[in-house]
C-alpha cells in the first residue's frame, strides 16, 4: 500500500508538488535539502520507505488520520477538529515587536519551555541570505532569534529528524499545515520510526494560504533591492492584497499579484489552511493588526493556553463571529482549490487525498456558495 | 640484472612482446628512447628505463608522444638511433610532426612502436594505426611473435638508416602482452659522438621534391619487403584457400589449421612486412590460388592492399574470390580470436570440428562463477577517484540544474560507470574534457546554464590540457576544471611525471608545481583532499555558483595503490554492526550499494555491512559516507 524513494520521485517531486517541508531529510543519505529544495542524491530502491510514507504531499487519508489522531472520522471540513475559538496577542512586547501579527506563538513556544512542558522546540530559522532551515529552540534568545517570517517554506522538519537529541527531551513544534500533516503522518506511520515522533508532546501549527519558493523569491528580492538587508515581511489580508517588506530602513508594499508567481507549486494542492492536526493553531485576525486567530484543537493545547492566560502571558477575547466565518469561508476556499488542482495533476483518481465524495462534494458546493 | 639486458647472446629467454621489442632495440643499439606511457605499450620503455644506467641510454617519459617522437627524432638527425613509443590513440598526437618528419627524412636509424589495442581492452578506441604507414608513405612491420618482435625491431633501425625514413612497427595487444621464447642475441656497446651535420638542413621544404625523394624511398622499401624473411608462407604448392595474415592473425591461423588438420588444403601466407606491399611475393602467391581469407586486426588494411594490386593485375590473374571483413566473413570491429578463424574455415571448406562438448564450457562457466567473485570494472580500494566523483555528483545533484563532467583519459574515465556513479558524459582524448568543458563555458550566452566540470589527472594536465586552459582563460570562458592529483600514471603503470619530481631512470627532477602552472595560465586556483569529501563538495558547489571564470580545484591524494607500497594505512576501519541500519529504511546499503568501495563488503550472516581487511587500505571515506556512523575509523 506504501511506497519508496520512487513513489516519492514519481508522485511528489516528478509532479512539483514538494514543499521542502524536511519531513524526509535526514532520515537516510538519500536526500538532503538545499537552498530551499529538496535534492535526490542517489537512487534508493527500498519497496516502503519513511520518506514516501512521511510526505504530506503522498497519500493522505483523512479519515484515517483523524480516526487515530481525534478518535472519530473527518467531519469538520472547514477548519478541523476545533475545542476552542478565540483572539489573542502577546502580553510582552518583545514578542509582538518581531513576530507575526500578535506574537502568541513565540509567546506560547516559550512558555512551553520555561514551564517545562517541552525541553525544546522546533522552529524554522533562517540562515544566511535569509534561507529557512529547521532550528532547535531551547531558551528565549533562540525562539527570538526565530521569530517572524518571511513566507518562504523550508525543511523544518530536518531538524525534528536530525537532532541532535539526548533521548528523552520532549519536544514542541511549530510548522505550516504541511508539516503539521507529516507529523501526523509521522505519527501513525506503521513502519518502524526511529525518530523522535513520541516524544513530540505539542504541535503549535500556523495558519497558511500558500508558501513562496526560496530561491526564485530571493531572485525577486535581490533584483528589486540589491543588497539592502531584508527585515520584516507581512502580507496585509483583503482588501489590501499586498506584501508590506522592509528593506534597509524602508517598508516596500508590492502587490500580491507580483510575488504569486513565485508559490510553491506543491502549495497549490494543499488542502489545509488551519493546520488541522495541531495542538493549537494560530494565524491572523482579518481587520485586526497585532492580534492571532488561535484554535485550540487538543486538551493539552487547551492546558497550555489557559495557563498563558493565567500567568498573563497572553491576553485573550472572543474572537467576532463574522471573523470566524469569514476563517471558515477562506479555508473551505483553500480546500475546494486544492482539491480542482489535485483533480488537475491526475491526484485525486489515484487516492492522494483520500476524503468521501460526499465529502468532496459538499467542499465544492459550500465553498461556491461561500465564495 | 633486467632480464631484457642479458649478455648472453645464443641464450633463449621467456620475454613478454613488449620487453621482446626492448630487446631488439638494445641489440640495434640504441641510444634514446622517448615514449608517453599507454597500454598495451608502457612496458617496452618501461623495461628500457630499467637499463638506461646500465647501458648509458638516455630514456625518457615525456609528457606527450609528439614530444617524445621529437625528442627520439633529434638522436636520429644527430647520428644515434632512436626509439619512441606509444600507443594508437599517442600517434594521433604525434601525428602532426610525423608527418613532416616523413618529407625531412632522417639519419640514424628511428623507429616509431605503435601498440594498438584491438578490442579496445584498454582504450577509448580500437583505432588501426597501420592507416598512418599509408598516410605518411613509412614503411611498416608487424611482428606476429615474440622472437619477431625483437628481430623486426631490430633490424627496422637498419632499415630506417638505409631508407632514411622512420620506420613503423606495428604490434598488438595479444603479441605486446603474451610471453614466448627468444633467442638472444649479442648487444653492441657504440660509443658515438652525436653531431648534426647543419649542411643536411631537417625541413620539409620544398614538400614537392621531398615528396618525390620519400615516394622512392617506399618504392625502394617494397623491393627490399620482397626477399624479407618476415614474409613466408606455410603450405602445399597448390592451396584450395590461401590465407593472407599478418601480426596477431599468423598464430590465430596457425591454430585454426592445425587443429582442423587442413594443412594439405590451407595455404598461410603471412606477412610482416605489410607497407608497402611485397607485391612480386603477393603476386606469385595469387597466382596459385582462387580464394583467398585475409585475416588481420582490425581494418581490413592488408585485405585492401591486395585488393587494389589485384584491381592493377586481374588481366594476368583471372578471377579471384576475396573472403575477409568487406565479405562480412570475418568481424570487421574486435579482436579475432583462433575460433573465430576455426568457425570460418569450417563454413569455407565444409569440414566438421568437434571443440570441447558444449556442456564443457558451460561446467567451466558454473565452476568459475563460484571461485571467482564478481569484479566489476571500478575504482580501487582507496581510491581517491571514487571520492571525488562521490562529492561531484553530490555537489551537481544540489546545484540542481543537471550538470555533468566532462573528462578524459585516465583511471578517472572509470567515472562514466557505476564506479564513478555515471557523473562523466563525454570521454575522447587527452585533454579534450578541459577543452569541451571551456566551449560549454561559451554557451551561456546562448542560455546554456548547465554546470560543467572538467576532470583531468596531473599526467594528462601536463600532456594536453595546458592548451585548453591557457585557452579557457584567453577566451574568457566560464570552466571548472578539478585536477585530480594523484602523483602517478595511474592507468598505465605508476609512470613519473614532471610533477613527481623523478624521471624515467629514477633520477631526481624538478617539480613542476602544479598550483603555479594553472596561476601562471590565468586561473584562480583552489586546492583540496578528496578524502574530505563534504568540504570538497561545498568547495566544487560554491566555485560552481558564485564563481566566475577559469577555475581550477587541485584535489590532491595518492593513488591508493602507490600509497599502499609506501606508507602505511591512515585508519583502522571497522563496522559496528549494532550501529549499521543494513537494509532498512535509513540506508539501504548506501555503503555496498552505492558507494561501493571493494574493501566494503555485505556480511550476509549478520545482514550488516563489514570491512575486508584485505583489501581495505585505511582512507576513511566510508565513514563519513555512514549515515548511521557505524562506520568508525581510527587512527593508525
Amino acid at each position: 500500500m506504501n511506497g519508496g524513494f520512487r513513489a516519492l520521485e514519481e508522485k511528489v517531486f516528478d509532479r512539483d508538488l514538494c514543499v521542502s517541508c524536511g519531513a524526509c531529510v535526514s532520515l537516510c543519505p538519500y536526500l538532503r535539502s538545499w537552498q530551499g529544495r529538496t535534492v535526490k542524491l542517489d537512487d534508493c530502491d527500498l519497496a516502503e520507505g519513511r520518506c514516501f510514507d512521511y510526505c504530506p504531499r503522498g497519500r493522505v487519508d483523512l479519515d484515517e488520520l483523524h480516526r487515530k489522531l481525534f478518535g472519530g472520522p473527518y467531519k469538520e471540513m472547514e477548519i478541523g477538529k476545533v475545542l476552542n475559538v478565540f483572539m489573542a496577542r502577546a502580553r510582552d512586547s518583545v514578542w509582538t515587536g518581531k513576530a507575526q501579527n500578535g506574537g502568541v506563538v513565540s509567546a506560547l513556544t516559550d512558555l512551553a519551555i520555561k514551564e517545562g512542558i517541552i525541553d525544546a522546540a522546533v522552529l524554522t530559522g533562517r540562515g544566511t541570505n535569509l534561507l529557512p532551515k529547521g532550528h532547535i529552540a531551547t531558551d528565549r534568545e533562540d525562539i527570538f532569534a526565530c521569530a517572524g517570517s518571511i513566507y518562504t517554506s523550508g525543511p523544518t522538519l530536518e531538524a525534528l529528524n536530525r537532532g541532535p537529541w539526548n533521548g528523552d527531551e520532549r519536544i514542541g513544534v511549530v510548522g505550516l499545515p504541511c508539516m503539521v500533516l507529516a507529523l501526523a503522518k509521522m505519527r501513525t506511520s506503521s513502519l518502524e520510526t526511529q525518530t523522535p515522533i513520541d516524544r513530540v508532546e505539542m504541535v503549535i501549527g500556523l495558519f497558511c494560504t500558500w508558501a513562496l519558493d526560496y530561491k526564485s523569491f530571493m531572485a525577486f528580492l535581490r533584483e528589486r533591492f540589491g543588497d539592502l538587508p531584508i527585515g520584516k515581511v507581512d502580507i496585509a489580508p483583503p482588501p489590501e492584497r499586498l506584501m508590506k517588506i522592509t528593506a534597509g530602513d524602508e517598508l516596500h508594499h508590492i502587490p500580491l499579484d507580483e510575488v504569486r508567481g513565485f508559490i510553491r507549486s506543491g502549495c497549490h494542492v494543499c488542502a489545509d489552511m488551519t493546520s488541522e492536526f495541531s495542538d493549537i493553531s494560530v494565524g491572523t485576525v482579518e481587520g485586526e493588526e497585532g492580534w492571532n486567530t488561535l484554535l485550540v484543537r487538543t486538551e493539552r493545547g487547551e492546558e497550555l493556553v489557559k495557563l498563558a492566560e493565567s500567568q498573563t502571558v497572553i491576553e485573550s477575547r472572543p474572537l467576532p463571529g463574522d471573523k470566524l466565518s469569514h476563517l471558515r469561508e477562506a479555508s473551505l476556499l483553500k480546500k475546494r482549490r486544492a482539491i480542482d488542482a489535485m483533480r488537475d495533476r491526475g491526484g485525486l483518481e489515484e487516492g492522494y487525498l483520500t476524503l468521501s465524495q460526499e465529502l468532496i462534494r459538499q467542499i465544492q458546493s459550500e465553498s461556491k456558495e461561500g465564495a | 640484472m633486467s632480464i631484457i639486458s642479458q649478455d648472453a647472446p645464443g641464450k633463449t629467454v621467456l620475454l613478454m612482446g613488449n620487453e621482446a621489442i626492448a630487446r631488439g632495440a638494445l641489440e640495434a643499439g640504441i641510444k634514446v628512447c622517448a615514449a608517453y606511457p599507454g597500454n598495451p605499450s608502457s612496458e617496452i620503455t618501461g623495461s628500457l628505463s630499467g637499463v638506461a644506467d646500465e647501458f648509458g641510454l638516455h630514456v625518457e617519459w615525456s609528457v606527450n608522444e609528439k614530444v617524445a617522437l621529437e625528442v627520439a627524432t633529434a638522436a636520429s638527425f644527430a647520428g644515434l638511433r632512436g626509439l619512441c613509443t606509444m600507443k594508437q590513440n599517442g600517434l594521433n598526437v604525434a601525428s602532426d610532426f610525423l608527418l613532416n618528419l616523413n618529407l625531412s627524412g632522417c639519419e640514424a636509424g628511428l623507429v616509431l612502436v605503435v601498440a594498438d589495442d584491438p578490442g579496445a581492452l584498454s582504450s577509448t578506441n580500437e583505432e588501426d594505426s597501420r592507416a598512418f604507414a599509408k598516410l605518411g608513405d613509412f614503411p611498416l612491420l608487424e611482428p606476429a611473435t615474440f622472437q619477431e618482435a625483437k628481430e623486426m625491431t631490430k633490424w627496422a633501425f637498419d632499415l630506417s638508416e638505409d631508407l632514411g625514413l622512420p620506420v613503423l612497427v606495428r604490434t598488438v595487444t595479444r603479441v605486446s602482452h603474451a610471453r614466448g621464447n627468444v633467442l638472444l642475441d649479442e648487444l653492441p656497446r657504440l660509443t658515438k659522438k652525436p653531431l648534426f651535420d647543419t649542411s643536411k638542413p631537417r625541413v620539409a621544404l620544398p614538400v614537392l621534391l621531398n615528396h618525390e625523394l620519400l615516394r622512392d624511398k617506399l618504392r625502394r622499401a617494397g623491393e627490399v619487403f620482397e626477399t624479407s624473411p618476415f614474409n613466408f608462407f606455410r603450405g602445399p604448392e597448390k592451396p584450395e584457400l590461401l590465407i593472407i595474415t599478418c601480426g596477431s592473425g599468423w598464430m590465430y591461423s596457425l591454430e585454426a589449421v592445425i587443429n582442423l588438420d587442413l594443412s594439405e588444403r590451407v595455404g598461410i601466407l603471412k606477412i610482416g612486412t605489410t607497407w608497402p606491399l611485397p607485391e612480386q611475393m603477393v603476386l606469385n602467391h595469387l597466382k596459385k590460388v582462387k580464394h583467398v581469407l585475409f585475416v588481420e586486426e582490425v581494418n581490413p588494411f592488408l585485405e585492401n592492399s591486395v585488393k587494389e594490386f589485384f584491381a592493377q593485375n586481374c588481366g594476368d590473374l583471372g578471377v579471384k574470390r576475396f573472403s575477409g571483413k568487406a565479405s562480412g566473413t570475418l568481424p570487421d570491429i574486435g579482436e579475432l580470436s583462433p575460433d573465430i578463424v576455426i568457425s570460418r574455415l569450417q563454413d569455407i571448406l565444409k569440414v566438421s570440428y568437434e571443440p570441447l562438448p558444449a556442456e564443457y564450457a558451460l561446467r567451466a562457466k558454473e565452476i568459475s562463477a563460484q571461485l571467482v567473485p564478481e569484479r566489476p570494472l571500478g575504482f580501487c580500494a582507496g581510491c581517491p577517484h571514487r571520492a571525488t566523483y562521490w562529492a561531484i555528483k553530490n555537489a551537481l545533484a544540489l546545484d540542481g540544474r543537471n550538470g555533468f563532467v566532462a573528462g578524459d583519459i585516465g583511471c578517472y574515465s572509470l567515472g562514466m560507470g557505476p564506479s564513478g556513479f555515471s557523473q562523466m558524459k563525454t570521454l575522447h582524448a587527452m585533454g579534450s574534457g578541459a577543452g569541451l568543458a571551456g566551449g560549454f563555458g561559451q554557451l551561456n550566452a546562448f542560455g546554456f546554464d548547465q554546470p560543467v566540470i572538467a576532470v583531468c589527472g596531473d599526467s594528462t594536465f601536463y600532456h594536453a590540457v595546458m592548451p585548453a586552459l591557457t585557452n579557457a582563460s584567453y577566451n574568457k570562458s566560464n570552466l571548472l576544471l578539478l585536477l585530480l592529483d594523484n602523483s602517478a600514471t595511474a592507468m598505465t603503470g605508476f609512470q613519473p611525471h614532471p610533477g613527481t619530481g623523478k624521471t624515467a631512470t629514477g633520477h631526481e627532477a624538478p617539480i613542476l608545481d602544479l598550483e603555479v602552472i594553472c596561476k601562471a595560465l590565468g586561473a584562480q586556483v583552489e586546492m583540496g583532499d578528496p578524502f574530505e569529501v563534504e568540504g570538497t563538495t561545498e568547495t566544487i558547489l560554491r566555485l560552481l555558483q558564485d564563481v566566475e571564470g577559469v577555475k581550477v580545484l587541485i584535489l590532491r591524494r595518492e593513488c591508493a595503490l602507490v600509497r599502499g607500497r609506501t606508507q602505511k594505512k591512515l585508519f583502522n576501519m571497522e563496522v559496528e554492526q549494532d550501529l549499521c541500519l543494513g537494509e532498512k529504511c535509513g540506508c539501504n546499503r548506501l555503503c555496498t550499494r552505492v558507494f561501493k568501495c571493494p574493501g566494503l563488503i555485505w556480511d550476509t550472516i549478520a545482514d550488516r555491512a563489514g570491512i575486508d581487511e584485505a583489501i581495505c587500505t585505511g582512507c576513511g571515506v566510508c565513514a563519513d559516507i555512514c549515515p548511521s556512523l557505524a562506520i568508525r575509523k581510527e587512527v593508525v
